[in-house]
């Protein structure tokens, strides 16, 4: 008690506070502004939070991702473009209900949808977390190196077709890591006589550049585009329509609890952020529907599904990140990068060894959703100023920005060279088609892959041990499956082998592993998993040989 | 099967590949430790110069998909359509070089200032001059007075 105490006198304190109302209001307007992301906004706070305690800096980070989450509806729905990649499907059915002259309620949905979502998720994230981090503590070494290489093998399968150039991504970003001084003996790796290059590259930096400057470059590409505003509305009068809203809300509430838990279970998995979890949740709740005609014309639940869904995404990548110090996507890494950076290492040990900063999170995270509640409306006055400045301005004012905030990290004009050459690097690579999530996942994971590799290569010179423990035989077996997921898909509905027979392989592959790891809920587990694999291959083995 | 970029693009991942295979042979291997510094980044340099070959190939068999078409192939049609890019890139580098003699401020205030008129055309050069000075010099105050963190000075200007 004495902790949890500890821990909201930390977020109440009025500082906090107002960081945390400043943040809020930040991440509305980042995620109203389509081109500028939630990862873009939460990575130029960054810096910021270096000289802020602990807690109230990632309080401040968690109320511009709360923020964000909730100010891509706006754009989506009063201009038909979504402000982030999260907020797509919103517009599906918002856009609609906002020109047939309901603005205000259309919003009004997705506001209490967005905020259902992540108090939702915030329960789930307090109830799981703790669990998790029990599994986590019989993990050793080689669980957490496959486990790493799992979330990176994740991350580029959702590349699709082009899951090599997201393996290629993965890996570029883990070597990123290891140019500099070797954390384990000092010794100097590929700095080819420079010391820029001896001191590594700081990471935040490389994901500011990566990110950050790379998109900005991408928006001013098009010197028409760049000298264009967003939009030319003058001004918006609607009233978000909250009772309404509420009561269809309670009307729909299958809709928002199966939405989060979408969210929620989406964003677990490494990689798969809001973008996948809206589109998922809107079609779920489609396919539920009795009546789905009036979807895409402007029906209310499906306003619900992807606005409960992307709120509810970050409880369930901040699940991972604090019971096993693995982000569960882009967001998430970079507040990684924030627990680094004021030395606490997230592990299945962190909400035990750090309570009351573990507390603080899931404060943060409640009150951040109410705060986004009272915010909305009068960000949605500043939404329709800021989309009347044009984007060349837009992008100089948030390089001038993000480059004082890079240097502010280490008082190094070096890190702003740093943010110049990944921004570049960033740039190229999506000219090139390649997924900047895994390099960013790689960049951040880097370090914590070598430095299990090296623990586990101490324990025990055996290679063999990666593929005979039980956790990291799991992990190894779901990221082999991972990659060939794609191929999988690009299979789907053609009757091939590999179509008919993935799902029963994965079910009884991982069924070993659950053997191995004994006990009876995991005994029961890999049991009704060969159950389940015996079940399909019989009836799909018995469509063969009907056809 | 034809080379085309993404097959220019495998040819230099696996010629960088070998570079960096070559350049890990110069890190030092202490007498201590049990994973040589130079075995991790070795690993990886091996998957990413596998991987090239898999994308080398991929890319003869796969029907090249133009991502972001340039118009023209000549100097001039790729210069007209990345001046942007290029203004951005050539602007920042400027500005690095010289922060060291104009300082953070001043630094500040001529990059967004020239980066501003670059893009967005001399028309409005008194817009681009208030917002150059009003974002760079607030955001110089927020910095120095509000977050305490010490900018550079320049060598030049002296502040």
């Amino acid at each position: 008690m004495d902790i949890f105490l500890e821990a909201l006198l930390n977020i109440i304190d009025p500082v906090t506070l107002t960081y945390m109302v400043i943040g809020v209001g930040a991440g509305l307007m980042a995620g109203s502004i389509p081109g500028f992301t939630i990862a873009m906004a939460i990575v130029l706070t960054l810096p910021f939070t270096f000289s802020m305690p602990p807690a109230q800096g990632l309080a401040t980070m968690i109320s511009v991702l709360v923020g964000g989450l909730s100010g891509g509806l706006m754009s989506g729905i009063l201009t038909g473009i979504p402000g982030t990649p999260s907020s797509v499907a919103t517009t599906f059915d918002g856009f609609p209900m906002a020109r047939a002259g309901e603005p205000g309620l259309a919003l009004g949905i997705g506001v209490w949808s967005s905020f259902c979502g992540g108090i939702i998720s915030a329960i789930l994230l307090v109830l799981f977390a703790p669990q998790l981090a029990m599994v986590g503590l019989e993990f050793q070494p080689w669980d957490f190196f496959m486990l790493v290489m799992f979330a990176l093998t994740v991350t580029a399968s959702l590349a699709g077709e082009h899951l090599v150039k997201g393996l290629i991504a993965g890996a570029a970003g883990l070597f990123i890591r290891t140019v500099g001084e070797d954390d384990a003996v000092g010794v100097g790796r590929f700095d080819f006589g420079s010391d820029y290059l001896l001191t590594g590259f700081d990471f935040i930096a490389v994901l500011i550049g990566l990110f950050a400057f790379s998109q900005l470059l991408s928006d001013l590409r098009d010197p028409v585009t760049a000298r264009n505003a967003l939009s030319d509305r003058k001004q918006v009068k609607v009233k978000i329509e909250h009772r309404r809203a509420i009561g269809i809300l309670f009307r729909n509430w299958t809709v928002v609890i199966r939405s989060a838990l979408i969210g929620m279970f989406t964003g677990i998995l490494p990689g798969a952020g809001g973008s996948i979890a809206n589109i998922l949740a809107y079609d779920q709740a489609k396919k539920a529907a009795k009546d789905d005609s009036k979807f895409g014309k402007g029906d209310p639940r499906g306003i619900i599904a992807p606005e409960a869904s992307n709120n509810a995404v970050e409880g369930g990548a901040l699940t991972p990140l604090m019971a096993l110090g693995i982000p569960g996507d882009i967001t998430a890494a970079i507040m990684l990068g924030a627990l680094l950076m004021h030395d606490i290492v997230p592990g299945p040990t962190f909400i035990k060894d750090e309570p009351a900063l573990a507390y603080s999170i899931y404060i943060a995270f409640f009150l951040a959703s109410f705060i986004m509640i009272g915010m909305q409306s009068g960000v949605l006055r500043v939404f329709v100023l800021v989309t009347r400045i044009k984007t060349y301005i837009l992008a100089t004012v948030i390089l001038t920005f993000a480059t004082i905030g890079v240097f502010a990290l280490h008082n190094s004009i070096e890190d702003i060279w740093t943010l110049f050459f990944f921004g570049i690097l960033g740039f190229i690579m999506r000219q090139f088609g390649f997924p900047l999530a895994p390099m960013i996942l790689g960049v951040v994971l880097g370090n914590i892959a070598e430095l299990n590799l090296a623990r586990a290569l101490a324990i025990d010179s055996d290679p063999m041990l990666f593929f005979l423990r039980p956790w990291s035989l799991f992990f190894a077996i779901i990221a082999i499956f991972s990659m060939v997921f794609p191929i999988y898909q690009k299979h789907r509905d053609t009757g091939s082998l590999l179509e008919r027979f993935f799902s029963p392989l994965v079910l009884l592959s991982i069924s070993l592993p659950l053997f191995m790891m004994g006990g009876l809920l995991r005994t029961t587990l890999a049991f009704a998993a060969i159950a389940v694999s015996s079940f399909i291959m019989w009836r799909r083995f018995g469509k063969t040989k009907k056809g | 099967m034809s080379f085309n970029r993404d097959s220019l693009v495998a040819l230099c991942l696996i010629l960088a590949s070998g570079g960096l295979m070559l350049a890990s042979f110069e890190i030092r291997e202490p007498d201590y430790g049990v994973l040589s510094p130079a075995a991790w980044p070795r690993i990886i340099i091996i998957i990413i110069g596998g991987l090239s070959v898999i994308y080398l190939i991929q890319s003869f068999s796969t029907p090249q998909k133009d991502i972001s078409p340039v118009p023209k192939k000549t100097l001039k049609g790729f210069v007209l359509y990345w001046r942007n890019v290029i203004a951005v890139f050539s602007i920042f580098a400027l500005y690095l070089l010289a922060l060291p003699y104009l300082g953070m401020l001043v630094g500040n205030i001529l990059f967004s200032f020239i980066l501003l008129t670059v893009l967005g055309g001399w028309n409005a050069i008194l817009t681009h001059l208030v917002i150059a000075l009003g974002a760079s010099g607030g955001m110089w105050l927020l910095f120095t007075h509000v977050l305490e963190v010490f900018l550079p000075r320049g060598s030049l200007t002296g502040f």
